[in-house]
């Protein structure tokens, strides 16, 4: 009778509590996230050539089948996946590996120095590969120094090269990011688990496929989605490394979208129906990603 | 301790940086909300300290002359931001953002007539002869017979050429002057042969040469009727035919963006460039070339009876925004200054270089003036003089979508495709885009 006079009951009052600490977030979230989401869901199933929108239902997405720069740009996007993905993620995993070493010196400064490039704004180390890069770049003149070349070499002309820049950079970027989660998988690691392997007699190789991957399983997995997130929608490095040329060899998905929004006859209709495509693709390869790593049966 | 004090280190940065953006936002509130209520202040946006904003501040400063309290708010933003903001606000549909006065490139400016009709102004009544900026010009900004801008600078294409460098291989200025893109190549082969420089150089992904080259023929990628015209265009095909063969030939070196493109003059691995007249900005920041440079007409296609050597590249003009909310001051500011005074196009010009569409201007002396950097050459009236040869064309909303097709399809028949299968590929692409 009592706590009835007093109003809530306890259950009721940490409920209450509970939701009065969520509310913020959440309300935070569903205005700046999830609002825009179903407007620019709405804005997809309209088109029309800056503000003379009219509603086509999917007609947007059906002319996504025939846009041939669109499906370059999802090969282009796809291709730096499929390879920088993996490299990067086995070199951060080597690099972690090596760093969490209990008789390295210096492993503060070697730390440091590997996760530096993430401090690097986008832009300007795009902004600098390019000068790297360029027909009288720093590697180009090397080459010459070293007679390996005799002229200078066009990387960023020609289609197969200015790919494989890109992939460097974006290894060069992201490494030491991916290494920092791997570290920190790693000192979750008891020392006491690699001392008993080797008293069993496993070596290094063994101890790292049946310890470090299996026990580093949900770390790889959120820095592979984390990855996929990251290159589907990737953008600086196309745009100030090499403007999506030559002939939209380089160009992502992300540039394209751009593009179509602010470089051509603003068209957003189309631009979010794109927009939604790479979402889609982006949800379905992590939901695989989480599948395949699921340890329960 | 330590711990403490790195906490209160860290809850002080993201308290200022909270007040920054705070300040920020405030600014924002006064100064870049657009169009002012002030009865006689006008805001307006440009992107060049030292070329368009100055010349807006002394048109501003010779207006208040003779208008008392007149003034303009000049905002600084970029040529590539200006036309990200315009989109930006016209497309939420929320016009009381924009500034009274726009700056834009005269290539951009269709795409926004045709994307957000209610933006602009229309300018037809205003006080200004538009005759006198040459038919081209104005073509640029006029809708249905509608004038909606008025020119800024000009941007009639020049070809400059060092000097030494031909003399070097043998040529002298006169023999690149009015010739054709055959002979030019003859003579570039030369060059690179004797000096092993190139004649001429141009962007591989945004490039303006095949752009310059096809509307030098008073063509362009689209019928009259505004559709994509690419196969079956003899225009097109040509100057195709010549672009590739001058890369093959070593006549052209292909560069992939702008850094590389001014790099390749200061370093004096070109003979020549071909380009908007706005180029001699860049041209005259290399002081150890100054003398050395030379301009001229550049050359005209073989075999196109409506070609010639002229062109168009770049330039802007003014647009007044719907949002403006004192249009009669607005329109009477501008065609009192950049509309109609040849005194004002002569007192910006040494200051900032501002070459003017406004064809009476070109007589003036201050144009006539030898050029020292030129080689005592009076490169403005010059300029001035081209300007008034350049042949129209049917221009389009889709001009960068145009550009990007031509020049993908070059770049992959420079690198082998198949001439017919590229261009072919072009004109789907291009026809694509124009549907919604």
């Amino acid at each position: 009778m009592i706590s009835k006079k007093k109003g809530m009951s306890l259950v009721a009052k940490q409920r209450a509590a509970g939701w009065a600490f969520l509310a913020p977030a959440t309300i935070l979230i569903a205005i700046m996230s999830f609002y825009p989401m179903i407007r620019a869901f709405i804005l997809s199933l309209q088109t029309g050539t800056g503000a003379n929108m009219k509603i086509v239902g999917f007609s947007n997405y059906a002319r996504i089948l025939s846009d041939k720069v669109f499906q370059q740009s999802i090969i282009n996007t796809f291709l730096y996946l499929i390879i920088q993905v993996p490299i990067m993620l086995i070199l951060a995993i080597l690099l972690a590996q090596l760093l969490n070493n209990k008789d390295l010196r210096l492993k503060g400064v070697f730390r440091t120095c590997v996760f530096l490039p993430c401090a690097t704004s986008l832009v300007s180390y795009a902004l600098i590969f390019r000068c790297l890069f360029a027909q009288d770049g720093l590697i180009n003149n090397v080459l010459i120094k070293l007679h390996i070349l005799n002229t200078g070499y066009n990387f960023l002309g020609n289609s197969t090269s200015a790919k494989i820049v890109i992939i460097l950079a974006l290894i060069w970027r992201w490494t030491g990011y991916n290494m920092v989660f791997y570290l920190a998988g790693l000192q979750n690691i008891e020392y006491s688990v690699y001392e008993a392997a080797k008293i069993d007699g496993a070596n290094g190789w063994k101890t790292f496929w049946k310890i470090t991957v299996p026990l580093l399983k949900p770390t790889i997995i959120m820095t592979f989605i984390m990855s996929i997130n990251g290159t589907l929608q990737l953008f600086d490095e196309s745009v100030n490394l090499t403007k999506g040329g030559p002939a939209n060899s380089t160009i992502t998905m992300s540039h394209y979208i751009y593009n179509t929004c602010f470089m051509n006859v603003p068209n957003f209709g189309y631009a979010s129906a794109m927009a939604f495509i790479v979402f889609i693709m982006v949800a379905v390869l992590a939901l695989i990603n989480m599948k395949v790593g699921d340890t329960r049966d | 301790m330590k711990k403490r004090l790195l906490s209160v280190l860290l809850v002080g940065t993201v308290a200022m940086s909270l007040v920054a953006c705070g300040g920020g936002g405030k600014k924002a509130d006064s100064g870049d909300s657009g169009s002012s209520a002030d009865s006689n202040k006008l805001t307006v946006w440009a992107w060049d300290q030292t070329f368009n904003i100055k010349s807006m501040q002394m048109a501003a400063d010779e207006y208040a002359k003779d208008h008392e309290g007149f003034e303009v708010e000049i905002i600084e933003t970029g040529s590539d931001d200006c036309q990200t903001k315009l989109t930006t606000c016209a497309n939420a549909g929320d016009y009381s953002t924009m500034p009274d006065i726009v700056l834009m490139q005269d290539n951009s400016y269709q795409k926004y007539l045709k994307s957000y009709p209610d933006a602009f102004t229309d300018l037809s009544d205003m006080d200004v002869t538009w005759e006198d900026f040459g038919e081209l010009k104005q073509a640029y900004s006029m809708l249905d017979g509608k004038h909606y801008g008025v020119p800024f600078d000009n941007g009639a294409v020049i070809a400059c050429y060092r000097t030494d460098i031909l003399a070097e291989a043998g040529y002298t200025i006169d023999d690149l002057t009015d010739i054709t893109w055959s002979r030019f190549m003859e003579i570039g082969q030369d060059v690179h042969e004797k000096t092993g420089k190139y004649l001429l150089m141009n962007q591989a992904t945004d490039g303006d040469l095949m752009m310059m080259m096809i509307q030098s023929c008073g063509a362009n990628l689209v019928d009259e009727d505004g559709n994509a015209f690419i196969v079956g265009n003899e225009v097109v095909e040509k100057c195709v035919d010549l672009y590739a063969e001058m890369i093959e030939k070593d006549v052209v070196k292909l560069i992939n963006n702008w850094d590389e493109y001014v790099q390749t003059i200061t370093t004096g691995q070109t003979a020549g460039v071909i380009n908007g007249n706005w180029i001699t900005a860049t041209l005259m920041s290399t002081e150890d070339q100054k003398g050395l440079w030379e301009i001229t007409t550049m050359p005209k296609v073989d075999g196109i009876d409506t070609a010639t050597n002229y062109a168009n590249n770049g330039g802007s003009s003014w647009y007044i925004t719907s949002n403006c909310k004192n249009k009669e001051l607005a329109m009477d500011f501008l065609a009192s200054t950049f509309g109609s005074s040849t005194e004002f196009y002569d007192s910006i010009l040494p200051e900032t270089g501002a070459i003017s569409c406004y064809l009476p201007a070109g007589e003036s002396e201050v144009y006539n003036e030898p050029n020292e950097f030129f080689n005592n050459q009076p490169i403005f009236s010059t300029i001035v003089e081209y300007s008034s040869h350049i042949p129209e064309f049917t221009s389009t909303p889709y001009h960068y979508e145009s550009r990007e097709c031509i020049n993908t399809a070059v770049g992959n028949i420079v690198d082998g495709a198949d001439k017919d299968a590229a261009l072919k590929e072009a004109q789907k692409t291009l026809e694509f885009k124009m549907t919604e």
